[in-house]
């Protein structure tokens, strides 16, 4: 299952984050996504637009490209 | 004087810190080499300075002003490290914290938003957090000052004794033996903790790699260590680099910190965020609200307040200021060269500009509200899926709105994109947004012309800049910049209400540029064309139509006319509106000489109708950027070639916009 699998406000954890580009990697883990933390669907935005999650009590968005390259379960 | 230096995440109120510690900027320079601003205050009732730096998740840069934090450790002299910490984001924040402590300065924690994080059912045991980072520890709320003359106070002695390095190490496990190799290799002389050094070279920080080559070592035993670390992780059946390794190693230390010193209740939620977000990013409504605020700004500085103050500004400059001027060069016997000077240069072009002011400022506080706010990382995800579909990203717009405000600091503000690409793109198309600069120009025409639709006019230059950008990008993207990736992850903050003290500095900071620029480039400027007007071929004081002014603005003229503007004053001002884009209407003040706003529009009636005005209009929009942001483009994307080209392919795109609304508007009307 990835990330784009998620529905509004399901909770999931980070499993694999080894698919993603290694700047989109950087950026996420900086920001405190990274394997085993956990993640809740926010939103998605419209005509394959960008999602949002949150870690942390912490909101983060980004493409759905690579929030479907985001394994978790 | 005793230097310190502010560290931080984005987002933890590192501006409320700066703001509350700091009464007055020494300066507001640039750091050296990039435009990044570095802004140096001046401590309130202690003795000292404060530097602010760009707020970063790790010493570690990926774009252009992160990197400024990395070489401002390498090369400049400090004393202290102030780092603020987001109580209510520990855990994320303390991995800079850790990487500030192995960098070996003394360090003093400024632990924000405990209220924050106690509203969260969070709480933290500040004392023990402190024993265990080895480091003081002053809890604040920067933004309402709370505990901000104690930090003040904490930071500010014991400057000149030395102060232990804090005791807390991490032990890099397997890493340590590497670490250890390239301390050796580390010649003696550098002033730096070497074991900082030898750490961030091996999580591939760039810039700490440089400067170790810059030292003359050995590069491929410094690369054989790397490749044995990543050898040895392979063996050890570790998927991850290095970078995630360590990353992964203080992770853990932060958490078993983390266990003992914080108490968390109940994960209560962030109520008004979230109400707010479920509204503003919601799947249907994102688009049409950011368009409605768009709008409501846009009314507000030119329509509601705006126009009502500007005129009594015009009212006040044309009345009382030049008649007292007048009665003081009469009685102090001025010569009629240096009446008319004044009155007619330099009141006239100076005058005529400052009259803008209200307007100006006006947008500028609302641009900084919405950056404060938060709601601008939020635009930012609204309209990436249509940046996107041009080979930009979200992320892009936001140096376009705060170029609506002024192309400078837009075009600065594109240094947070981190591809090279889609920075250079953003940089490019930044000055296509109509900055308040241009608003002079609009305000005249719209005034003699559109009297009735004022404001629908105006919205619709502004849209105009927005497309043709959005149009430019497309086609940019896919001529020069083919198949390569685009990146888009963004942090949203919590919404805030911004800060009053916040809030009126930055619109001040970028206000003053624009009561500058009217002393210096619009007062000489005015100056110049006045004496161009006054003189000509044949001698002084003649015929306007006989003046320099008229013989270089005449060259321009027979170009401009299929544009259906094509007389001497227009070529002259859109000339002298290289300067400055509000130099334009200085200079029509000056050429057409009028006392106020309102009699020059009559004046202009008879040179122009409506689709010359609209065309006009639109080309002033769209023809090159001023002086000072095509120096901005050189300086930023560090390219002559670049530079040149935005001038001319903004210069043909406004001569074909131009002349498309003037020849085929003309089929109908």
């Amino acid at each position: 299952m990835n990330l784009t699998d998620l529905k509004q406000g399901t909770i999931a954890t980070v499993f694999d984050l080894t698919k993603v580009s290694e700047l989109v990697k950087q950026r996420l883990i900086d920001m405190g996504l990274f394997e085993g933390q956990e993640v809740c669907m926010k939103c998605t935005m419209p005509f394959g637009g960008p999602v949002m999650v949150e870690v942390c009590g912490q909101c983060i968005s980004l493409r759905r490209r690579e929030a479907a390259s985001i394994g978790v379960k | 004087m005793s230097q310190f230096a502010l560290f931080g995440n984005p987002n933890t109120g590192k501006t409320s810190l700066f703001n509350n510690l700091t009464g007055s900027y020494e300066y507001v320079g640039n750091w050296s080499g990039v435009t990044v601003e570095k802004k140096v205050g001046k401590l309130r009732h202690h003795n000292g300075q404060l530097i602010d730096l760009p707020g970063v998740y790790s010493l570690n840069p990926l774009s252009k002003d992160e990197e400024v934090v990395t070489e401002f450790l390498l090369t400049d002299e400090f004393e202290k490290i102030l780092n603020i910490v987001d109580a209510s984001q520990l855990k994320r924040n303390l991995q800079l914290t850790i990487q500030l402590l192995e960098f070996g300065k003394p360090l003093l924690i400024g632990l924000n938003m405990i209220d924050v994080a106690k509203t969260r059912g969070m709480s933290i045991d500040e004392k023990k957090l402190s024993e265990m980072l080895g480091v003081s520890i002053v809890p604040i709320i920067a933004r309402s000052g709370k505990g901000c003359d104690v930090l003040s106070k904490e930071l500010t002695i014991n400057t000149n004794k030395e102060i232990k390095p804090s005791k807390l190490k991490i032990d890099y496990g397997f890493l340590e033996d590497a670490i250890e190799r390239i301390i050796k290799l580390l010649p003696d002389h550098i002033s730096m903790n070497k074991r900082w050094m030898a750490i961030q070279f091996l999580e591939g920080n760039k810039r700490v790699e440089g400067y170790i080559y810059s030292l003359k070592i050995d590069e491929t035993s410094l690369e054989q260590i790397k490749k044995d670390v990543e050898g040895n992780l392979v063996n050890r059946g570790v998927k991850s680099s290095i970078r995630q390794y360590i990353y992964n190693v203080r992770d853990q230390k932060i958490s078993s910190i983390l266990k003992e010193v914080t108490d968390v209740a109940s994960l209560k939620k962030q109520n008004a965020t979230e109400l707010i977000d479920r509204i503003v990013t919601n799947r249907f409504l994102g688009i049409p609200i950011f368009l409605l605020f768009m709008y409501v700004m846009f009314m507000l500085t030119f329509d509601w307040l705006g126009s009502p103050l500007a005129d009594l500004l015009d009212g006040f400059l044309s009345g009382p200021v030049t008649d007292i001027l007048q009665s003081v060069l009469t009685a102090i016997g001025a010569s009629s060269f240096i009446k008319a000077l004044i009155l007619e240069g330099i009141v006239a072009g100076v005058g005529g500009v400052l009259v803008f002011v209200p307007q100006i400022f006006i947008m500028f506080f609302l641009i900084s509200f919405l950056e404060d706010s938060g709601y601008m990382a939020r635009v930012a995800m609204v309209m990436d899926r249509v940046m996107e579909s041009i080979g930009l990203n979200g992320k892009s717009f936001i140096p376009m709105i705060i170029g609506f405000g002024c192309n400078v600091p837009g075009i600065m503000a594109a240094r947070t994109i981190e591809q090279p690409k889609e920075r250079l793109l953003t940089i490019l198309l930044t000055p296509l947004m109509s900055c308040s600069a241009r608003l002079p120009v609009y305000a005249l025409f719209v005034g003699a012309f559109f009297l009735k639709h004022q404001a629908l006019v105006v919205l619709s230059l502004y849209v105009l800049g927005i497309v043709v950008a959005l149009v430019v990008a497309r086609i940019f993207s896919s001529l020069f910049f083919k198949g390569e990736s685009s990146l888009f992850v963004i942090e949203l903050p919590p919404y805030r209400i911004p800060q009053a003290l916040t809030l009126w500095r930055s619109t001040w900071e970028k206000g003053k540029g624009f009561i500058r620029k009217a002393g210096t480039f619009i007062f000489g400027g005015s100056v110049l064309i006045w004496l161009m007007a006054y003189a000509g071929p044949h001698g002084m004081n003649v015929e306007m139509d006989d003046s320099f002014l008229a013989m270089v603005g005449g060259l321009l003229a027979p170009v401009l006319s299929p544009l259906g503007f094509g007389t001497w004053q227009a070529g002259a001002s859109l000339l002298t509106g290289f300067l400055a884009k509000e130099v334009v209407v200085a200079t029509m003040n000056i050429i057409y000489h009028v006392p106020d706003t309102t009699s020059l529009q009559g004046i202009l009636s008879n040179h122009y109708n409506a689709l010359s005005a609209f065309s006009f209009m639109a080309f002033v929009l769209l023809y090159v950027p001023c002086l000072a942001t095509v120096a901005t483009i050189r300086k930023e994307t560090g390219s002559t070639k670049w530079t040149y080209f935005s001038i001319i392919y903004s210069l043909l795109v406004a001569y074909l916009i131009a002349i498309v609304i003037y020849q085929i508007g003309g089929l109908f009307l």
